[in-house]
């Protein structure tokens, strides 16, 4: 790896790295290739329930600064009455602590309740930007009538400490764009201080020295300002020896350091 | 014998004539004339619609319009794109003025980005000229520039304002004369027929040797089915800013001279017509 910057080999390689790693823990990533080539991007698609009465309860116990939030929750299209015929069991997103709590995944499953839920379908791509020599996540959601979900929408998904420093830094917010790929509009959260924010999340990882997935761990660290978790055992897969639990502790400590760099950054 | 100075002012000044006609699906309380208009090949059209907006209100009752968009022959425009590029790609060989529909509903959001406001496209515009000098000098003169340079470029293209906007452009046309050249080329190759939007990849405008890559060698490398070859007949022709440059001409040249305002130089293959 060159400094901090990432050139198209190596991200190809953290890439099926993560995807061998994803078919593990049944994560649900997959490779899209371009024409046979060794070009292509990471697809994952993921079921979201953003239930009323959830956001509303983690809206009162924020802490976070008197911020208010940019819109509030929009009432999205109800689904039909025949779409559900018995309760559905989906991720219901959690704005308390980001990664490293203790990575149980169980505490982000609820049941949905009728009339109170509104299931969404994200879609996540990681891409490759040449110009930035770094990995790109773009995403865009719709619901399961196949209405797209608008920027106002998709703020309301993105974590809160986030949402205050995201809007006042254009270069790291949420813009839409044109995927490079496909043609198609897509939101995405722009790269252009991804080198910044990697250097000393990177440095500090390389002190140890553990071998390091650059996507991964940049991964870890945007994906949640998007409502995309990262589970910690990513990272305990690495090492298969007494040293897992050291190996998940470094990895949460680097992650925490390095989304406080973020946030820290976005702000300014 | 003509300046290279000229030629940038040729770009600038590019105008397409266009003529706007309301879709016919539209709700309008009379018959909606068609209006006329020169669109600025180097700007968005999203920047320089408002009279065309202004003018079908006029017949339309406020409740039957949403979100303007622009449609040539059943395709979607990007307003993203910049206008004389969408021209080339789509419409270089036919009959001017340029027809363009316009619409006021049923926005096709699978298709196109939003456009709120004219700060959308600032963003998008601003993004792309960073973008171009992450490739050209490593982000290095961009971020020297206070916000008050940037905003000069930006006003300057919004207000059609050539010197305003070179003042601060030059500097992002510079480059160490030891290196001969950008860093990377900032360009994107579009072809109409495609999945792929465009095609944009690193390359440098110089050799290891110190020789001076032509639009030809760029060709080659990122699309070579562009080119002719020998005895072969023109299968497509290769546009940028609505005529087919030299293949031989030099890409730094090129670049310093034939971008868009937004520093990228957008090159266009189209089938070459049958006549």
């Amino acid at each position: 790896m060159s400094g901090c910057a990432l050139n198209e080999k190596e991200f190809f390689s953290c890439c099926q790295l993560l995807l061998q790693q994803s078919e593990h823990l049944r994560d649900g990533w997959s490779w899209e290739a371009v024409q046979g080539s060794e070009e292509g991007y990471l697809r994952k698609t993921v079921l979201r329930s953003v239930l009323a009465d959830c956001y509303d309860a983690q809206k009162q116990t924020e802490t976070a600064s008197d911020s208010v939030s940019p819109v509030s929750a929009h009432p999205i299209q109800e689904l039909q009455q025949q779409e559900r015929t018995q309760p559905v069991v989906a991720t219901c997103f959690h704005s308390d602590g980001i990664i490293g709590d203790d990575g149980d995944e169980d505490d982000a499953v609820c049941v949905l309740s009728e009339g109170s839920s509104h299931v969404l379908q994200y879609e996540y791509h990681i891409l490759y930007s040449c110009s930035y020599s770094a990995p790109v996540l773009y995403f865009r959601a719709f619901t399961l009538e196949g209405r797209s979900l608008t920027l106002e929408d998709v703020w309301s998904s993105v974590h809160p400490n986030f949402r205050h420093c995201l809007q006042n830094s254009p270069l790291t917010a949420i813009t839409q764009q044109e995927h490079p790929l496909l043609g198609q509009p897509f939101f995405m959260l722009h790269p252009c201080r991804t080198e910044e924010f990697m250097r000393p999340v990177l440095q500090e990882a390389q002190e140890q020295p553990r071998p390091v997935n650059y996507v991964l761990l940049w991964l870890s660290v945007v994906g949640p300002v998007v409502g995309l978790d990262v589970p910690l055992k990513y990272c305990t897969q690495l090492h298969l020896s007494s040293l897992q639990h050291s190996a998940s502790d470094l990895m949460s400590s680097t992650v925490e350091t390095g989304v406080r760099r973020f946030a820290r950054k976005t702000c300014k | 014998m003509a300046d290279d100075k000229d030629v940038l002012r040729d770009v600038w000044f590019g105008r397409i004539p266009t003529c706007f006609t309301l879709n016919q699906d539209e709700v309008t309380e009379r018959e909606a004339e068609a209006y006329y208009l020169l669109l600025p090949r180097v700007s968005y059209l999203t920047l320089v619609t408002d009279k065309v907006k202004k003018h079908f209100l006029k017949v339309m009752r406020t409740e039957d319009v949403e979100e303007m968009w622009f449609e040539y022959e059943g395709t979607p425009l990007k307003w993203h794109y910049p206008i004389g590029v969408l021209f080339d790609l789509h419409a270089s060989n036919s009959v001017l003025p340029w027809s363009i529909t316009v619409h006021f509903k049923n926005f096709p959001d699978r298709d196109l980005l939003h456009c709120p406001s004219s700060s959308v496209i600032e963003a998008h515009f601003m993004s792309s000229i960073k973008e171009a000098d992450a490739l050209k000098h490593k982000s290095q003169v961009v971020n020297d520039m206070q916000k008050k340079d940037h905003k000069q470029l930006w006003m300057g293209l919004q207000n059609d304002k050539f010197d305003q906007f070179w003042a601060m452009n030059r500097k992002l046309m510079e480059y160490p004369t030891e290196e001969g050249g950008f860093r990377y080329i900032p360009f994107r190759i579009y072809q109409a027929m495609s999945d792929r939007p465009f095609i944009q990849k690193l390359f440098r405008p110089v050799s290891p040797e110190g020789n001076a890559y032509t639009l030809g060698d760029l060709l080659k490398e990122m699309y070579p089915a562009a080119i002719t070859n020998d005895g072969e007949q023109k299968r497509y022709q290769v546009v940028i800013h609505g005529i087919e440059p030299l293949l031989e001409t030099p890409l730094q040249w090129l670049s310093e001279h034939l971008s868009h305002p937004d520093n990228f130089l957008h090159i266009c293959v189209v089938p070459t017509p049958s006549d």
